[in-house]
């Protein structure tokens, strides 16, 4: 039913969508404002950056967007910005974690685990493809002895000895 | 009505409690009759839990608002399939969803296995009604659905309710719950199987072979969840997204992860009698996952949009996890001898060491985006200083690892089982570089600069390129033998042998989802302010806000935009973004417009009028190259899925080569 609004809830709409306003989603059509967004998490439980926040109620993104637009415009460089809001935000603000100090761990860790499963994969296919001494793997077959399995070898190793001059 | 359903639930509990009982006992002291009787119950159980569901859900489509559930999760103005949605919509509904899924399975698993398996089937029951003890716990004494608002000593009843969230008022999220929740819950069947086989110290692999069905359409149904979550965020959430690695999003992904590896892994037990004990590893990682999601979603251990309330059920959870997995932990080591290996790799150049790697690479994956999703945590815990791990971090992370994963689906297929020599491997890889070779080369000479998007471009002719071989080989062969031709023998190769011929065709379908992810790296977009009637460019797009009119359903006012869309001076149509505000929870809510084609889609989001520049509109637009692969890959992948659960034509017996015939002939030869 478009156009049937009635007044109340006009004014609760226009209230409301005047939060678009509100949450500064203004400042984004500057690209700069934009791709520098991209690098800063949104404050307000979304999940999603200060660019991407599209939560008309968030307390966070539209400060920023604002914040990050008079920054642009006042000439600082992207690393003065990101590290200015750093300061008064905490790491929290930054999307990824620093590569430095504690924080370096966070992105060793999966290519650590990929790299500790790499040696266990190269020491299983080492055992297994190793080389293995031919008496081994044939004692190795045999292992799970018959009792008539036991007699044979019982009389081949007895033949082995009357054939070998050594053993005597 | 809440009377009913609440001694419903707690019935079952009752019934539950003894199943597991009578099952344990019942195996322990050889008790055929008391064996019988908990299988029964486990039916008893169904039918409660089942009673007590269809009360909630007549509740919530009756709006009695006298229940506490009924009235912060619904409102007489919503739609009934949005009210039948609010099921799942909170804690305490979705846990009795929970509860009524299991009870499902575990009703099937007890009917469909009544005269197989008898000597497992106890513990396949205690298995399955431990878990269920757990959720119906939940269900009675913590977050029970029944609550009545009571005033005094009467019972109040409240006029209307506070309504679903909004952002859940969406077709996808009708749906999504529950495809996520019967993947979720289904992995427990082969789990319990896993753990009845380990228990009586079964020596063969009668566990996989019973829930091989299982563990791949719970499997289509964790990814139908994930792939129907990630289009309601696309359409949903007005970001241009569809995949955020949100934490409970990770959550959803990480038994996926280890399933697929899972499903990999049993072939080399069904074929080659090798990976026992890993396979027992993967589906109790997969099954304590799922249960890991289910904690990570409720607990408020981590911030997450999508998370419930947080609440002191995360303990409960961590109490089962611990429980849980020191008695599987404690069965698999004590029952090593049982699960040795048949046989041995023979060659790092065979099948056999390509699922290794496939296995490895996919840990990987699942290592990295846990980690990801934890070191928040961990981080505050060392440090006391809070840090986000966001989408950059997991896609440099997750972007390598998805393409060697990417070149392991395209290797595997044409590495012969056992072994394969040099000259095999250059034969069977000839097609398959060249077309990889030739479309980086295409790509480069393009301009296309983006690395990881043409060596993904590259790696997905290449799988492409192999999968066809497979299929265009055997259906020649096919249509030779049987004089037919070659579509004719494409259908007749793929019924022989289904689940081969079915498993390419989830990886071609995994190949579209990459080309779409891919699409990724050429994303534009822009925020306009612009006044009814201007027009502004993206790309080869022109857009002009031709008017903005608003109104009301009752459930929610509206204000909508209408822009009409022009691309290289041609009308393409009026696209109409909306702006909503709902009655009941004053929450506001995006309807993005997407014109999805098959090179790019084009997403306006309406963000509301400017109040400083009277008039003007704010419109956020993207154009989304290659998006709508991902959604055709999703629905090959479930085709794919359906033919590896047909029965093969024929029925294939897999010859387990003995080590000793191996090693023999080696010192045959070294004699």
């Amino acid at each position: 039913m478009p156009n049937s609004l009635p007044f109340r809830s006009s004014l609760a709409l226009a209230a409301l969508m005047s939060a678009a306003l509100l949450t500064g989603s203004v400042p984004l059509a500057n690209p700069h404002v934009r791709a520098l967004g991209s690098l800063l998490m949104c404050q307000c439980g979304c999940g999603a950056s200060i660019s991407e926040c599209n939560m008309q109620n968030c307390h966070s993104s539209g400060p920023v967007r604002a914040e990050l637009l008079k920054m642009v415009e006042a000439g600082m460089s992207d690393e003065q910005i990101l590290a200015t809001f750093e300061r008064e935000y905490g790491k929290v603000i930054l999307r990824q974690p620093p590569a430095k100090g504690f924080y370096l761990i966070s992105w060793i860790m999966p290519f650590a685990g990929l790299g500790a499963g790499l040696a266990l994969l190269w020491l299983i296919l080492r055992r297994y493809l190793g080389p293995r001494p031919a008496a081994a793997t044939a004692s190795a077959a045999a292992a799970p002895d018959s009792p008539a399995l036991a007699r044979y070898r019982e009389r081949i190793e007895k033949d082995m000895a009357d054939t070998d001059p050594d053993s005597k | 009505m809440e009377v009913l359903g609440a001694l419903a639930i707690l019935f079952a509990f009752c019934l539950s409690v003894y199943a597991f009982i009578g099952s344990v006992v019942g195996a322990l002291r050889h008790r055929p009759y008391l064996q019988k009787s908990a299988e029964r119950a486990v039916l008893g159980v169904f039918a409660l839990v089942t009673a007590a569901s269809a009360v909630l859900v007549y509740s919530l489509l009756v709006s009695d608002f006298r229940l506490a559930y009924v009235t912060a999760h619904s409102n007489r103005a919503m739609e009934a399939q949005y009210k039948i949605g609010a099921w799942w919509g909170g804690q305490e509904g979705s846990l009795l969803l929970w509860s009524w899924l299991l009870s499902l399975y575990s009703a099937v698993v007890v009917w469909t296995n009544r005269n197989r398996h008898r000597e497992m089937m106890s513990w396949v029951v205690a298995t399955l009604q431990f878990t269920q003890i757990f959720f119906l716990t939940l269900n009675v004494f913590v977050e029970p659905p029944f609550r009545v608002l009571a005033v005094g000593r009467g019972v109040q009843a409240m006029q209307d309710g506070q309504g679903l969230n909004p952002l859940l008022q969406y077709w996808a999220m009708v749906i999504h719950p529950p495809m996520l929740y019967l993947g979720y819950v289904g992995f427990i069947v082969p789990f319990a199987f896993a753990m009845g086989s380990l228990i009586t110290r079964q020596r063969g692999d009668a566990w996989i072979h019973t829930t091989r069905r299982w563990s791949l359409i719970t499997w289509g149904f964790q990814s139908a969840g994930i792939i129907l979550g990630a289009g309601w965020a696309y359409a949903v959430l007005g970001w241009g997204g569809y995949w955020g690695w949100d934490p409970v999003e990770n959550a959803s992904l990480l038994p996926w992860i280890t399933a697929t590896a899972f499903l990999h892994s049993v072939m080399m037990q069904e074929k080659k009698g090798m990976m026992k004990v890993w396979n027992m590893v993967l589906i109790s990682a997969t099954f304590f996952l799922c249960i890991f999601g289910t904690f990570l979603t409720r607990s408020g251990f981590v911030s997450s949009v999508h998370a419930f309330a947080e609440s002191s059920i995360g303990f409960w959870f961590l109490g089962f996890l611990t429980i849980g997995i020191a008695l599987t932990a404690y069965l698999i080591l004590s029952r090593l001898d049982y699960l040795k290996s048949d046989t041995h790799l023979e060659s790092v150049l065979s099948r056999e060491s390509s699922f290794l790697f496939n296995n490895l690479l996919l840990l990987a994956s699942a290592f990295a985006v846990l980690w990801g999703t934890l070191f928040p945590r961990i981080s505050e815990m060392l440090t006391g200083e809070k840090i986000t791990v966001g989408a950059p971090f997991f896609n440099k992370v997750e972007v390598p690892i998805g393409l060697f994963l990417m070149l392991l689906t395209g290797i595997g297929p044409l590495i012969a089982w056992r072994r394969s020599s040099w000259e095999s491997l250059k034969r069977a890889f000839r097609w398959p570089a060249l077309a990889l070779a030739l479309t980086m080369v295409a790509l480069a000479a393009a301009g296309v600069r983006h690395y990881y998007a043409v060596m993904s471009f590259g790696l997905c002719a290449f799988v492409t390129t192999t999968i066809a071989m497979e299929f265009v080989k055997g259906s020649r062969a096919i249509a030779s033998r049987m004089q037919i031709n070659l579509v004719r023998a494409a259908f007749e190769l793929t019924h022989r042998n289904t689940r081969r011929y079915g498993g390419y065709l989830v990886h071609m379908g995994i190949v579209l989802m990459f080309i779409g992810f891919t699409g990724a790296a050429f994303n534009q977009d822009t925020t306009r302010e612009v006044k009814v009637g201007d027009r502004f460019p993206i790309g080869h797009y022109e857009l002009q806000v031709k008017e903005v009119t608003d109104g009301d359903t009752g459930n929610y006012s509206w204000q909508r935009a209408v822009i009409a869309a022009f691309k290289d001076g041609d009308y393409l149509g009026d696209l109409t973004p909306e702006r909503r505000i709902y009655a009941a929870s004053r929450q506001p809510t995006s309807e993005v417009a997407i014109r999805r084609r098959l090179n790019e889609d084009l997403y306006i989001n309406f963000a509301g009028m400017s109040e400083t520049a009277a008039g003007q509109a704010i419109v956020q637009v993207y154009v989304n190259p290659l998006v709508s692969w991902i959604w055709i890959g999703f629905w090959v992948l479930l085709f794919g899925t359906l033919v590896c659960l047909v029965p093969g034509k024929v029925k294939l017996a897999y010859a387990r080569t003995g080590v000793v015939g191996v090693y023999a002939k080696q010192s045959a030869v070294q004699k």
